[in-house]
């Protein structure tokens, strides 16, 4: 199965790889698994006046799991929280091409997006509660 | 088939399924033939594996039976032995030997049996949450980042054979968790098979039961990480 031109640029050139220290002010990190194939996925946002102002993503898996959250973090940049709750894993299908069963790494990268955007949520809640 | 498998609606829709001859529409009495018309039957989508087997289902199982009932029904659903029959015949003989390939190689395994146990028991594998093992995945990522080091170093500097020793003995590590992983696993198997031989329907033996699929999912999915990880490995440094 050929990788669509899309995921090969997102493989080779990965956007935004690298990690934020996850107890810094104003970050979110997600970190999720796929059990079935053993990809793993961590995407990590940094948020300043409910923006996201910088994403980052370190993923061990396929070419189409590093694309997803490639493309994700690219994706999540300049979008406000409750716009990044809005991205679907449908989204990253359909910009990359992905074929059906590459579908669940979409899915994962979603997965990655919703768990980075709580845990910063529940940060933030924390931080507003000890003030 | 046999009485362990009398509760489980699977089971039910198999029968009900099965219950007519798709020839002669008598009543089915034979396993995979009727008794009347001798024509093959086809295994239903729904039956599953272990029922397909003759086998209770248990983590544990006989191999020399699930080899020899393998071996016996190959013969009886060889397409060879169908090539002048109808062509209804043929595909069923054809379909019957694809799904009884599969469901050979799975349960032959005891680590895709149990996850196909699992899947049984507990629907799909998300059915059964487990928290992400954040720990062991900053780990994976964290190697990740030292094999791809190491594919980027010219490997006989003296950096990329310190790098080369540190992955090396991560390789051995994570080897030697595998392993543990499945000795644990083996524990469970044998704990799982001993309360369904039990049969109690009391609180505690379902509460032993989420327990023990919990246990066995985290498990069967840590394990499959630490498994990527070491091929990556396996791969970069031989």
């Amino acid at each position: 199965m050929a990788y669509s031109d899309k995921v090969v640029d997102h493989f080779n050139n990965p956007r935004n790889m690298g990690s934020f220290k996850k107890d810094e002010d104003g970050v979110g990190t997600g970190m999720v698994g796929a059990p079935e194939c053993g990809d793993v996925m961590k995407l990590q946002i940094k948020v300043q006046d409910d923006t996201i102002v910088d994403a980052k993503f370190k993923t061990f898996g396929c070419g189409s799991a590093i694309a997803s959250s490639s493309l994700a973090t690219e994706w999540l940049k300049g979008k406000t929280i409750e716009e990044a709750q809005k991205i679907k894993n449908t989204d990253i299908v359909q910009e990359l091409n992905l074929p059906p069963v590459k579908i669940h790494c979409s899915v994962l990268a979603e997965d990655a997006i919703k768990a980075a955007l709580s845990d910063y949520q529940k940060k933030a809640a924390k931080t507003e509660a000890a003030q | 088939m046999d009485h362990h498998h009398a509760h489980s609606t699977g089971s039910r829709d198999l029968r009900m399924a099965r219950s007519m001859c798709w020839h002669c529409q008598s009543e089915m009495a034979g396993e995979y033939f009727c008794e009347r018309c001798v024509k093959v039957q086809p295994v239903s989508k729904d039956t599953d594996y272990f029922i397909c087997f003759g086998l209770p289902r248990r983590l544990t199982i006989d191999q020399n039976k699930l080899e020899a009932k393998f071996y016996e029904l190959s013969r009886a659903f060889h397409p060879d032995f169908y090539q002048n029959k109808s062509d209804a015949e043929q595909a069923i003989s054809l379909g019957n030997s694809a799904t009884l390939n599969t469901a050979y190689r799975t349960l032959r395994d005891p680590i895709q049996r149990a996850e196909y146990l699992l899947d049984l028991e507990a629907g799909s594998v998300k059915e059964i949450r487990t928290s992400p093992p954040s720990d062991l995945f900053e780990e994976i990522l964290e190697l990740q980042e030292t094999v791809e080091a190491y594919r980027a170093s010219d490997r006989d500097s003296e950096t990329g054979r310190e790098i080369l020793a540190q992955l090396v003995a991560e390789r051995q590590a994570l080897d030697q968790r595998k392993q543990d992983m499945e000795h644990q696993l083996e524990q469970l198997f044998t704990d799982w098979d001993t309360l369904q031989d039990r049969g109690d329907a009391t609180s505690q033996a379902r509460a032993e039961r989420d327990r023990l699929l919990k246990q066995m999912r985290e498990i069967l999915s840590n394990r499959t990480y630490v498994k990527n990880i070491v091929n990556d490995l396996a791969e970069t440094i031989e």
